[in-house]
């Protein structure tokens, strides 16, 4: 159920990819009213593609597009040509947000470009969501999530020193640049609110990633100190984190967990964990350093421990000792998880092609919104009768002329 | 406003005060500093989050590996991590620290923390206290995994929440048992991020209804929209997806490649058959072309591996730039691998944008650091105010906002309640120890 912040607040996405989309998702699931324009008959190019495209032919029933446009309104516009530019300023005249996603450039060259947009209104709020932003050598570069990925800085840190580096799984980068243009597009529209003076924001998903903090905040080193970032293996001597020994993913019994101690002050309770609180007194593990010269065999009697322990087992111990720890799921055991079942957060939505499915839900809870219904993803053109004649009070007669032109 | 008044961030004339360590809470605030609110760090003399409070010279990460005078000042992970605010000392477990607080609180709109469940409790500042300070005050907190439910007291860092959400079993090489995967905090920055994006929501939403709001925010809630398809697609066909590593299930080349240099990497991906079509023609190997091997995407991903090797070969002659620039220039995505050091300021494009801000600390120096996320147009250009130095703005805030008398201020420097030197031992887990923040 959508927490209603945003309601009142029109936002027109003309968008494909996953990082527009998906900042208009969070709009959409805030509240705001989120028309969605597709180009007819193919509709956006996310009903084609990801891992799952098109279950048994249907454009609908695309998991991507499924959960990139839950509780918008969709419909389709052929921006090619004047009749459907022509719509599309209407639509953008009674929108307070745009979203677009297009070649830079390329809005402006059908007369759709900021300069002329805000003539139609001045506190428009523009978001224009691209690989490499509007500007620069590279703006008219190809990607894909691999390559924007890596030209982001983080891919380079991950793996194994002996071998490639490796991207994260899914879509990491481009959802990242989709939270960033949704939190910089409703600060502009907070603004154009309050003041009546609207903004074009220029989104890089390589911008993105690279001021991602652990960019960020791995690049100062280098600025102050000349320090290399390196992709290392947990556990290995050029290791992140002080017990080294007990960082990282481990195999137990049935499965894996994940963990992370937090300094040397923490080597008591990591002994206590272990039901081994002896090994305080050991003179070979008394100091970090020492615990460090002794890694091996420590991360031997850990081992140890965990085989005979099951993640679940290993996360109550853990956690009675306050130490971080979480075992690794799978999507299946991620949806099943106790915790997040109790705080209800997968919600079921129906579609009527794709059926019931557990979608992801909220990324926050709101206390004091009021709250409304979840709706499916639009099947394509489904709200062009309601948005053209609610909103540019077309008549029916106008509206079948537009889809005998396959304007919409 | 007329449309020639000055040019304002978005957020300017909005207050909000930081209770936060670590990442994703200060990261927050530091999108909060970008986009023009003036952010108030506050801190403690009894606990350091800034680093150790006697680092060893030589030691990586401040600026010529010399932690000087005064190291809490110094280091560049905090540094880089704080720009666009104002820093304040108070001890919150005294009555006068906590007393000032609650001041702060009535002239602000937005407190956020990212501390662990319950810690704002105990230190006397949860939501239902300061909603009665400031009625329409926004008030986030994001521990791992939220304010309700049984995790609710498990400590977490970005690492663990990785593995509970379900993304450290989509990554890693798929040859490899999941013992061997790198450390992934992604989970941590998504949670700043989004707490951005959910203070905005709400001030935009006070702005129209008058009210303040409290805000639950789970990291590992606020990362599995970001894996949203893979959840469907398992409900879609009861299949769990498996591990790619760089591979794609349905392009292919889709991979990182050698390039020239130690340690160099191109990535290319070949999204259809007309770029299947364009790459050969890339390599000049029009033998690829009628090779039964490749000749359908079927084959290729069959083939992989025999196909990753004759990628390899011609990517390894070149530089990794050059590489991609000759594929790109068929339409191929491809581009370099960059580490987040040396290539992200040596990359042209980045360069070009003036993405990387010179700012000068005085007590760290000058230094070429990230700019924002954004762009805005209207923007004289980015702003990038240097990390407070601890306490700096004490007077300020304390003085000039809340009136203090300079003997007030002078008193609650002797009872350490406020300073600019942390204590001895306040880099141990703090003087009077709190839980930590994820």
């Amino acid at each position: 159920m959508p927490f209603m912040a945003l309601q009142g607040i029109r936002v027109l996405e003309i968008a494909t990819g996953i990082a527009g989309p998906f900042c208009a998702k969070m709009l959409a699931d805030y509240g705001a009213e989120v028309i969605k324009v597709e180009q007819p008959r193919r509709g956006d190019p996310s009903r084609h593609s990801g891992s799952l495209p098109q279950q048994e032919g249907n454009i609908e029933k695309s998991a991507l597009f499924l959960h990139l446009n839950t509780n918008k309104k969709g419909v389709t516009l052929d921006l090619e040509s004047s009749a459907g530019q022509d719509l599309f300023r209407g639509l953008v005249a009674d929108s307070q947000i745009l979203i677009e996603s297009f070649t830079p450039g390329a809005m402006a060259s059908m007369g759709l470009g900021f300069a002329a947009l805000k003539l139609l209104r001045p506190d428009l709020v523009m978001t224009s969501v691209t690989p490499f932003g509007q500007t620069g050598p590279h703006k008219d570069y190809q990607f894909t999530e691999l390559t924007i990925f890596a030209a982001g800085g983080a891919m380079y840190r991950e793996g194994g020193p002996e071998r490639e580096p490796l991207k994260y799984g899914g879509e990491m980068a481009q959802y990242y640049a989709g939270v960033a243009a949704a939190s910089v597009t409703t600060a502009a529209s907070f603004k154009a609110y309050m003041t009546g003076r609207g903004e074009w924001i220029d989104i890089s998903i390589q911008e993105c990633m690279a001021g991602h903090p652990h960019q960020s905040g791995r690049r100062a080193p280098f600025a102050y100190s000349g320090d290399q970032d390196i992709r290392t293996r947990p556990r290995s001597p050029g290791g992140e984190g002080r017990e080294t020994y007990a960082v990282g993913t481990f195999r137990c019994k049935g499965g894996y967990v994940s963990f992370l101690p937090l300094g040397p002050r923490m080597w008591p309770n990591l002994t206590r964990m272990i039901d081994q609180p002896g090994l305080t007194e050991e003179l070979r593990f008394s100091t970090p350093e020492d615990r460090g010269s002794n890694k091996d065999e420590l991360e031997g009697i850990f081992q140890h421990w965990f085989d005979a322990h099951t993640s679940e087992e290993v996360l109550t111990a853990a956690q009675r000792e306050g130490l971080p720890c979480g075992p690794v799921l799978t999507t299946d055991q991620v949806l099943t998880n106790e915790h997040f079942r109790d705080r209800e957060f997968f919600v079921d939505i129906i579609h009527p092609d794709a059926g019931t499915l557990a979608y992801t839900g909220p990324p926050f809870r709101l206390s004091d919104v009021p709250r409304g219904e979840d709706r499916p993803a639009p099947r394509l053109g489904q709200h062009n009768g309601e948005v053209f004649s609610e909103i540019l009070g077309m008549t029916d007669q106008e509206l079948d002329q537009l889809r005998g032109q396959e304007v919409i | 406003m007329t449309a020639d008044a000055p040019y304002e961030l978005p957020l300017a004339g909005v207050r909000a005060l930081e209770v936060a360590e670590i990442w994703a809470g200060p990261y927050c605030g530091a999108l909060l500093g970008d986009l023009g609110a003036q952010v108030i760090k506050v801190e403690s003399l009894q606990r350091l989050a800034r680093g150790p409070l006697n680092p060893r010279p030589g030691t990586a990460g401040y600026p010529d590996k010399e932690p000087g005078q005064r190291p809490w000042n110094r280091s560049a992970n905090f540094n880089a991590l704080n720009r666009n605010k104002l820093s304040i000392t108070l001890d919150l477990a005294s009555p006068e620290g906590l007393e000032c607080f609650k001041d702060l609180v009535a002239v602000s709109d937005i407190v956020f923390s990212n501390y662990a469940f319950g810690v704002v409790d105990r230190l006397g500042i949860d939501y239902e206290t300061l909603r009665r300070i400031k009625p329409d005050l926004l008030m986030v907190l994001m521990p791992g995994y939220g304010n309700t439910g049984p995790y609710k007291r498990y400590r977490s860092m970005g690492m663990t929440i990785d593995a509970v959400t379900g993304h450290s079993a989509l990554r890693g090489y798929p040859d490899e048992d999941l013992s061997r995967l790198s450390l992934v905090h992604h989970a941590d920055a998504v949670a700043g991020l989004t707490a951005s994006f959910a203070i905005c929501a709400a001030l935009h939403y006070r702005a129209r209804t008058g009210k303040g709001q409290f805000i639950d925010l789970s990291q590992a809630e606020a990362f599995m929209p970001h894996m949203g398809e893979i959840f469907l697609e398992y409900g879609l066909t009861g299949l769990l997806r498996e591990r790619r590593g760089n591979r794609h299930p349905l392009m292919a080349p889709h991979g990182c490649y050698p390039s020239l240099g130690d340690d160099r990497w191109v990535t290319i991906a070949v999204r259809d058959e007309e770029e299947w079509q364009a790459f050969c023609q890339v390599l000049q190997m029009p033998d690829l072309v009628v090779d039964a091997r490749f000749s359908t995407l079927a084959q290729r991903l069959e083939n992989r591996d025999a196909l990753d090797e004759i990628v390899a070969g011609w990517t390894s002659a070149r530089d990794r730039y050059q590489a991609a620039q000759e594929m790109q220039a068929r339409g191929i995505p491809a581009g370099p691998v960059l580490n987040c050091g040396a290539d992200t300021y040596d990359d042209p494009h980045l360069q070009a944008r003036e993405y990387f801000q010179e700012v000068n600390h005085p007590d760290a120096g000058t230094h070429l650091l990230s700019g924002p996320i954004w762009k805005l147009d209207g923007a004289p250009g980015p702003l990038h105010q240097p990390a407070p130095c601890l306490g700096q703005d004490n007077n300020y805030i304390l003085g000039r906002v809340l009136g203090l008398s300079d003997e007030a201020l002078n008193s609650l420097e002797e009872k350490s309640v406020i300073g600019t030197v942390p204590l001895e031992g306040a880099d141990m887990g703090g003087v009077r120890r709190i839980q930590r923040a994820n």
